[in-house]
C-alpha cells in the first residue's frame, strides 16, 4: 500500500513538474484581426464567432469585397503541439484556398447534403450570415 | 442606368440553429422591421418542438409510440402525414415517413419547414429572399436588380468545391447526399444504405417535395432515380455518381446560366 | 558462462526508455495553459508512458534467457506483478484526463465529449475495449480472485494482454498529438513493438519448439524417493548445450493425455549430464500427483534452463541451507560445489528426508558437512534455526555466501536469523518458488 502511494505522488509530482515547465500564461497566439482602417476601400472584414474544439478556439475572419470573400484570415488556432503547428501550416491554407475557390462563382447560398456543426465550417458560415 | 429610382434595399442575414443544422436567411431589412424574419424564426422552431424524431415529447415521438392520436396531434400533423403518403405512393415506397418501422417524417418536415418559413415572408410583404435549411433552398424572387439567386451545389466528391452554378427564381434547390453525414437514407425495401450515388439535387416549385423527392429518389440509385425523375412534372434533377460522373433530366438545363 | 542481465541493468534501461518516451512528450508540446491544456498535456503524458509500460511488461515475462538468468523468475514476476497495478492506473488517469481536458477545452460536457470521442475520434472505441480488458485482467489478478480460480484458467485469461495491446496500439498513431505529425515517432515507436514482439515469439515459442526437437527428452524413468517425494529421470541428447547450472529450473510439460496442456517448474535435483536429467517433485496437488505414475517413454517438453538461483564460484565457503522441498536445487548444488562447503537440511520428520544415502555419500567424496535438523520446534527445544545454532553448524558463517530455499515461512526467518548471525544481506541468495 506505501509503494501505491509512492508511485502516485511520484507520478503526480513528475508530471505537474513537466506540465508547468511547459506552461507559457498569456501567450495565446491571437493573430492580429484586420482593423477597418488599413483596408483598401470597398472592402469590409467579418469575423466570426469563436468554435470552441476539443484542441483549442477557431476563429475565422473573411474580408469582403462587394460579394465576394477576398482574403480570409485565422485569427486564432490552437499552437500548443506540433501537430497544431502543422495544421495551421498545411491545412487551413488548403481550406481557405477551398474557401475562396469556392466562392469564386459568386454565389449566394450552397445547397448541399445537410451539415450538423464542425468547427471551420461552422465558422465561416457564421462569418457570411453575419455579413450584414 | 435603370431609369426606376434607385430603392436602397439593404440585405439581412440571418443564421438560426434549429432542427440538428443551421437555417441561414438572407432577407430584406423590412422583414427585420416588421417582425416577419422573427415570426419565420418562431415557426420553425415551433415544427422542430411537435415533428422533432429527437425529443421525447415531441407529437411525433409520442405518435410513435402510440400515446397519442393523429386528431391529439397539432392539425399540421395530418397534412404532413397525408403529403407522405402521397409520396410513397408516387416514389413506389422509396420515400417512406416510417424508416425501419418507426415513425419518422423528417425527410418531408424539413423541406415542409422551410419552405413555410418563406412563404411566412412572403405573406408580409418580401418579393425577394432565400431560406437555406441546412442545405436545401427555398427562394423567392431574386438577388436584386432583377438577377436569379445564385445557388451552389456542393461538389460532394470534393469537399469545399463547387460541382455547379443554378439560377433559381422563385422555387427550390434540395440536395440529398452522403458528403456531410455519411451513409444515412436508407432503400426502405432492403433496409441497407443506398448505393451508387454521391449525390442528388432536385429543383421545382415546392422544397418541401422537392426535398422528398432528392431523398426517395437518392435511395432508388442510379438507373432507377433517372427513370423516375425523368417522369416528375415540374420538377428537374441533377445527380453525381460516386465515381463522379454526373446526369441530369433534359428541362434542367433551363437552371443553368447560359455560358 | 552464458551472458546474464543483472537487475540494475535492466532497470537503468528501463528507466533510458521512460526518460525518452518523456523527451518525445516534451519535443512534440511547444506550450500549453489552462486548467483543459493541463488535462490534456497529463493524459498525453500518462498515455505515452502506458504505452511504453505495457511493452514493458511483455518483454519481463518474455522468458529472455539473459534476463531470466540475471533477475530470475520470481523477481520478474514481482516485477511484472507491481508493473501490472501501475500500468493499469496508468490507463485509467489517461482515459479520464483526456476525456476531461478535450472537454474542458471545446466547453463541452464531459458526458458529450465522452461520445464525441467513442464516436467521431478513429479507432478510440477499440482502445476502450482495451481499457476494459485490461481492467477486467487486472480484477481477475487480484489475490482474492486468483485464489477461487485453477491456475490454468488465469492463465489464459492472462493472454487477453495481448488482445488489449493490438487494440489499443492504433489510436496512439491516429489521435495521439506526439504521433500524428511525427513520422519519425510513429517510426521509433513500431520498432519498439516489434522489437518485443520478435523477441515473445523467439523465446516463447521458437525456442521451446527447437529445443523439443533437437534434445528428444523422454520419461526414463520414476523412482520414489520418500512417502510423498518422487525423482523423475529424463533422458536426451546433446543435453549439455542447454546448458543448465545447478539450482536452476526447467518449465516442465509432460505429454501424456492429462498432462499436456500444464506447464510447471521444477528444479532439477541432479548435476545434468549430456544424456540425462533428474528432477524430485513433493506430491503437493493434483499435478505432482500424477507424476508418479509416468510411464517411460513419455515425450516432454522443457522450456529453459530459468533462474537466478546460480552459485557464484568465487568464494571458496559456502553454507546450503535447505527447508523440506528446498532440498531439491541445493542437493545439485551440492554435488557441484567445490571448496568449505555445508549443508543444513531442515525437515519436520525423518520421513520427509530425501536424498539422504546420496547426501552422505557427496559429504565423503567431497569433504563437505550436512547437518539433518530433523524435528518439530519442540522437539528440538526452541528455534531450530536461530542464529546461536547457524553459528555452531556453521563456523565462519560472516564470510560464506549463503543459498536458501524452502517455504515461504521458513526462508523469512532464516534470512532474519541469518542477518542476525552476522552474514551481510547481499551474501544470502533465495529464490521463491511462489510464482
Amino acid at each position: 500500500m506505501r509503494r501505491a502511494i509512492l508511485a502516485v505522488t511520484a507520478t503526480v509530482a513528475g508530471l505537474v513538474a513537466l506540465l508547468s515547465f511547459k506552461t507559457h500564461s498569456s501567450e495565446r497566439t491571437v493573430a492580429a484581426a484586420q482593423p477597418a482602417a488599413s483596408l483598401p476601400p470597398g472592402e469590409r472584414a467579418i469575423t466570426g464567432n469563436v468554435a470552441d474544439t476539443a484542441y483549442g478556439p477557431v476563429q475565422v475572419q473573411v474580408v469582403v469585397k462587394a460579394t465576394k470573400i477576398v482574403k480570409v484570415n485565422i485569427l486564432e488556432q490552437p499552437t500548443s503541439t506540433q501537430n497544431d503547428l502543422q495544421i495551421g501550416q498545411f491545412a487551413f491554407p488548403r481550406l481557405i484556398a477551398e474557401t475562396l475557390s469556392a466562392q469564386s462563382a459568386r454565389i449566394d447560398t450552397v445547397s448541399g447534403a445537410t451539415y450538423t456543426s464542425g468547427g471551420y465550417v461552422k465558422s465561416l458560415q457564421s462569418a457570411l450570415d453575419n455579413g450584414a | 442606368m435603370p431609369s426606376a429610382t434607385p430603392v436602397i434595399d439593404v440585405r439581412v442575414r440571418h443564421a438560426e440553429h434549429v432542427m440538428g443544422t443551421v437555417v441561414s436567411f438572407d432577407v430584406p431589412a423590412s422583414a427585420r422591421a416588421d417582425g416577419s424574419l422573427d415570426a419565420a424564426i418562431r415557426w420553425l422552431h415551433w415544427a422542430d418542438r411537435v415533428f422533432s424524431p429527437y425529443r421525447a415529447d415531441s407529437d411525433v415521438s409520442l405518435l410513435a409510440r402510440a400515446e397519442i392520436t393523429v386528431d391529439g396531434c397539432a392539425p399540421e400533423m395530418a397534412e404532413v402525414i397525408a403529403a407522405c403518403a402521397f409520396i410513397h405512393d408516387l416514389s413506389g415506397g422509396y420515400f417512406t415517413a416510417s424508416p425501419g418501422g418507426q415513425f419518422d417524417p423528417s425527410g418531408y418536415v424539413k423541406g415542409w419547414a422551410v419552405e413555410r418559413a418563406a412563404a411566412l415572408l412572403s405573406r408580409a410583404g418580401s418579393a425577394d429572399h432565400l431560406v437555406n435549411g441546412g442545405g436545401d433552398v427555398q427562394c423567392a424572387g431574386g438577388r436584386g436588380a432583377g438577377e436569379p439567386w445564385r445557388v451552389g451545389i456542393a461538389d460532394p466528391l470534393r469537399p469545399g468545391r463547387l460541382a455547379l452554378v443554378v439560377e433559381a427564381r422563385d422555387c427550390a434547390v434540395a440536395t440529398s447526399g452522403t458528403a456531410e453525414r455519411g451513409p444515412h437514407i436508407v432503400d426502405p425495401h432492403t433496409g441497407r444504405p443506398a448505393a451508387g450515388l454521391a449525390s442528388l439535387t432536385v429543383i421545382g416549385p415546392s422544397l418541401a417535395l422537392a426535398d422528398a423527392y432528392a431523398t426517395a429518389a437518392f435511395a432508388m440509385g442510379p438507373s432507377l432515380a433517372r427513370d423516375w425523375t425523368d417522369c416528375l412534372d415540374g420538377y428537374e434533377a441533377f445527380a453525381i455518381t460516386e465515381s463522379g460522373k454526373t446526369w441530369q433530366t433534359p428541362a434542367f438545363a433551363r437552371h443553368l446560366t447560359p455560358t | 558462462m552464458a551472458t546474464a542481465v543483472g537487475p540494475r541493468a535492466l532497470l537503468a534501461a528501463i528507466a533510458a526508455g521512460a526518460a525518452a518516451v518523456l523527451a518525445l512528450w516534451w519535443h512534440s508540446t511547444l506550450s500549453l495553459s489552462g486548467l483543459g491544456g493541463w488535462l490534456t498535456g497529463a493524459g498525453e503524458i500518462l498515455g505515452l508512458l502506458a504505452g511504453y509500460a505495457v511493452v514493458v511488461l511483455v518483454l519481463l515475462m518474455a522468458r529472455i534467457r539473459p534476463i531470466e538468468r540475471g533477475i530470475g523468475a520470481d523477481r520478474l514476476a514481482r516485477w511484472h506483478a507491481m508493473g501490472g497495478r501501475y500500468v493499469i492506473g496508468l490507463v485509467s488517469g489517461h482515459a479520464l484526463t483526456i476525456v476531461w481536458g478535450y472537454a474542458v477545452t471545446a466547453h463541452a460536457s464531459p458526458v458529450s465529449e465522452t461520445a464525441t470521442l467513442l464516436t467521431n475520434y478513429p479507432d478510440v472505441l477499440m482502445a476502450t475495449v482495451a481499457w476494459f480488458l485490461l481492467l477486467g485482467v487486472a480484477l481477475v489478478s487480484a489475490r482474492a480472485v486468483r485464489r477461487k480460480m485453477s491456475y490454468e484458467t488465469w492463465y489464459y485469461l492472462h493472454f487477453y494482454t495481448y488482445l488489449a495491446i493490438a487494440l489499443a496500439f492504433s489510436h496512439q498513431f491516429a489521435d495521439g498529438a506526439a504521433f500524428t505529425s511525427s513520422l519519425v515517432a510513429r517510426f521509433w515507436w513500431s520498432v519498439l513493438y516489434l522489437l518485443v514482439a520478435t523477441l515473445v515469439i523467439w523465446y516463447r515459442v521458437w525456442v521451446p519448439a527447437r529445443d523439443f526437437a533437437r534434445h528428444q527428452l523422454r520419461v526414463a524413468g520414476v523412482r520414489q524417493e520418500g512417502p510423498r517425494t518422487v525423482s523423475i529421470y529424463i533422458s536426451g541428447r546433446r543435453l549439455r548445450e542447454l546448458a543448465a547450472e545447478p539450482g536452476q529450473f526447467f518449465r516442465w510439460r509432460f505429454l501424456t493425455r492429462d498432462l499436456w496442456w500444464q506447464s510447471h517448474p521444477y528444479s532439477l535435483s541432479a548435476v545434468p549430464s549430456d544424456e540425462l536429467m533428474r528432477i524430485t517433485v513433493q506430491d503437493v496437488g493434483e499435478h505432482s500427483a500424477a507424476l508418479a505414475s509416468l510411464r517411460p517413454g513419455t515425450r516432454v517438453i522443457a522450456e529453459g534452463p530459468f533462474g537466478a538461483f546460480i552459485p557464484d564460484r568465487t568464494n571458496r565457503s559456502v553454507l546450503l541451507l535447505a527447508g523440506g522441498v528446498g532440498i531439491t536445487p541445493l542437493r545439485a548444488m551440492f554435488a557441484a560445489l567445490s571448496g568449505t562447503v555445508t549443508l543444513i537440511y531442515r525437515a519436520s520428520t525423518w520421513q520427509d528426508v530425501v536424498f539422504q544415502a546420496e547426501l552422505d555419500a557427496i559429504a565423503e567424496a567431497r569433504g563437505a558437512t550436512v547437518h539433518y535438523v530433523v524435528g518439530s520446534r519442540q522437539d528440538l527445544g526452541g528455534d531450530p534455526l536461530s542464529p546461536t545454532v547457524l553459528r555452531r553448524l556453521a563456523p565462519g558463517l560472516h564470510r560464506m555466501d549463503v543459498y536458501l530455499c524452502g517455504p515461504p515461512g521458513m526462508t523469512g526467518t532464516a534470512v532474519a536469523a541469518l542477518t542476525e548471525a552476522g552474514v551481510p544481506r547481499r551474501r544470502i541468495h533465495f529464490e521463491s518458488f511462489e510464482f
